[in-house]
């Protein structure tokens, strides 16, 4: 179907528009990176005073920065990030095709728990986390609070209703023949799950992870509470706090720390970005 | 190779009220081949899914070979099943599709590597072992999917209706393939279809079953030739059996079949038969090719008729008849010319004719 040339052009000023707005804040965070503190202060918009030097200066002082001990923070962001996606493909692909598979009430009311979960803002439980946490933690003996574990955990529950979701409906598009097949074949119910539901889930489990990965990584607020700012092993997005004080905010400094933040996430999704759209058109075309 | 003995099996799903099998008995010999034919929902799929152990036993016993596998699960069982929609894996090539089951089983690396090339030879599958299933052919997908089946040596193959998403050209040559496998592999085959036509080229004995329970079973000449019940009648043979209401009268020491105004001579050796029916109404069974050609009629074996359109087949034509309001189809040599619109008489080979009981539409002679 071809589009009248004046549609194609509005529809193209729009996309434009939109994507000055959307990308505003991202190039006021590259831009500042490549100036001073003094610099940004004077005029945060206007590219005097940016140089590749300056630029450098900041990665070399933000990196080697004693308070916020960068690489530290980026490989608890790292731990935590791909601990919590390996989990949720894990377990939300297998939670997601029991349920799928399972036509009894109660699979159904677990699916529907799972779906209200997700429209329950952070926010709202925020607080009776962590008091809930402290509990389990007292009684499994694991402190729950403060710590790596304690963190991926709660990103496995936040983020199992979305990844549960997404994946059951992809299964349900799965010919259960398939699987009778593996079971005469000889495949146990765990093999029939790794040997053949999982793999046909990898378009979709990738842009799930993907999703996932991009809020984990770049989350600010269930850290902050979780782990606090006086946790050595807190993740980037709380680290950069270290250069919030409360009279003086080096916003060079942060700046460059949230670019350097971004910079894995915006990587692995451009890498990615054809498995994203594979996995959000499967299913819809047989 | 193995024998399999439904003995008093009933199945019914939770929350049914009746059962889709109700108390089935039914005993496959080894190495035969078997048809399971009837229409949608008659439980045929049923019956072979619980030989595969993907449905459970509701009560009754089953056996495969001397071995009761009602809580066997389908791995140990030794059977293979070519499934409708082929179920092959989709990420996995060819080659890993037909392996799949033998790499399961830890059976040697080189051992498999033999077994799947000896079976993609006989299915002509060589040059396809790299690709995917979704860059074959229906019919290639097909021959993948019993490939797979036939690397593992099973004791009984079984195959839900495999050809039914194949064109008709590649049907019938698929349909000579399977039958060849069997004869090949020497081992236990149950076949299920609602293609009266599969049923009867391929099978040794076909098992006819309407509401879960068997009709007939039987090899496929007598069940044309002599059918259990109306059911069987209409079911085997294609066009179906022509089904007329007539009455049975005795006259001079003879018994006619009374259709309309005609009289219809019933041949001596059906006299037995039919003498408890004598002025009653039955149903006369005649198949579309048991009518005699036109030169042949005579006064005591004419039926009137209304021709309607004739459809010529090739060999043969179909003509459509009305008698009274109801359809009949005569098939004739297509070298003889159709009869002109109007009424006519056919004359019928009363020796083929096939009557059967109004009310319980049971057999009361062939």
């Amino acid at each position: 179907m071809k589009m009248s040339k004046s549609r194609a052009i509005t529809l193209t000023v729009i996309a434009v528009l939109l994507a000055a707005y959307i990308l505003f804040p991202f190039v006021l965070v590259v831009l500042n990176s490549f100036k001073t503190q003094s610099a940004i202060v004077s005029d945060p918009i206007s590219t005097a005073g940016a140089s590749l030097q300056t630029f450098l200066s900041n990665v070399n002082a933000v990196v080697n920065n004693k308070n916020f001990v960068f690489w530290h923070a980026f490989g608890s962001s790292a731990v935590v990030t791909v601990i919590s996606l390996f989990l949720l493909a894990v377990f939300g692909g297998m939670a997601a095709w029991v349920i799928c598979r399972n036509k009894t009430k109660w699979s159904t009311a677990i699916y529907m728990v799972f779906i209200s979960s997700m429209i329950i803002p952070f926010q709202v439980v925020m607080l009776p986390l962590i008091a809930t946490f402290r509990e389990v933690g007292k009684f499994v003996g694991l402190g729950m609070n403060g710590t790596l574990p304690g963190l991926i955990f709660a990103y496995c529950g936040f983020g199992g209703a979305m990844t549960v979701f997404i994946l059951t409906g992809f299964i349900k598009g799965i010919p259960y023949e398939l699987e009778e097949a593996a079971a005469i074949d000889g495949c146990s119910p765990e093999g029939t799950f790794f040997r053949i539901i999982f793999p046909l889930l990898k378009p979709t489990i990738v842009t799930v992870t993907i999703l996932n990965g991009m809020w984990i990584w770049n989350d600010y607020l269930l850290p902050s509470i979780l782990l606090g700012q006086s946790n050595p092993n807190k993740t980037l997005p709380v680290a950069v706090q270290a250069f919030v004080g409360s009279f003086v905010k080096s916003w060079d400094m942060i700046l460059t720390a949230a670019l350097l933040a971004m910079i894995p996430m915006i990587v692995i999704f451009l890498v990615a970005q054809k498995h994203i759209m594979d996995g959000m058109v499967q299913g819809a075309i047989k | 190779m193995a024998s399999i003995s439904f003995r008093n099996v009933t199945k019914i799903y939770d929350g049914a009220e009746k059962p889709v099998v109700p108390n089935l008995n039914l005993e496959i010999a080894d190495k035969e081949f078997i048809i399971l034919v009837g229409p949608s929902g008659c439980g045929k799929s049923t019956t072979l899914r619980m030989i595969a152990g993907l449905e459970s036993i509701s009560t009754g016993e089953l056996y495969i070979g001397d071995r009761l596998v009602n809580q066997i699960p389908p791995k140990d069982r030794y059977i293979a099943m070519v499934f409708q929609n082929y179920a092959l894996y989709p990420h996995m090539s060819v080659y890993k599709n037909i392996a799949f089951g033998l790499t399961l089983r830890n059976v040697p690396k080189d051992e498999i590597d033999r077994r799947v090339h000896e079976a993609a030879k006989i299915l002509d599958l060589e040059h396809l072992l790299e690709r995917k299933p979704k860059a074959l052919s229906g019919g290639q997908r097909q021959r993948v999917a019993l490939g797979r089946a036939m690397v593992r040596n099973p004791s009984v193959f079984l195959l839900d209706e495999p050809l039914s998403n194949l064109d008709a050209k590649l049907r019938t040559s698929m349909r000579s393939e399977i039958a060849r496998l069997h004869r090949r592999l020497d081992t236990t085959f149950v076949y299920v279809t609602h293609d009266q036509t599969e049923a009867m080229t391929m099978g040794d004995r076909i098992v006819v079953m309407k509401d879960g329970i068997i009709q007939q079973y039987d090899t496929p000449k007598v069940l044309y030739a002599t059918p259990c019940n109306l059911f069987v009648a209409g079911f085997i043979g294609s066009p179906q059996m022509n089904f007329l209401d007539v009455t049975i009268a005795a006259d001079g020491g003879k018994l006619f079949a009374i259709l309309g105004e005609d009289k219809i001579e019933i041949p001596a050796f059906k006299y037995d038969a039919l003498k408890p029916y004598v002025g009653k109404e039955v149903i006369m069974g005649i198949r579309p090719e048991d009518f005699l050609p036109f030169a042949e009629l005579t006064s005591s074996n004419g039926m009137s008729a209304k021709v309607d359109f004739c459809e010529l087949l090739g060999a043969e034509s179909n003509l459509y008849v009305f008698v009274g309001d109801k359809k009949v189809i005569v098939r004739m040599p297509s070298y003889m010319d159709k009869p002109e619109e109007g009424n006519i008489k056919v004359p019928i080979e009363m020796e083929r004719a096939h009557f059967f009981d109004k009310e319980t539409e049971q057999a009361i002679v062939h």
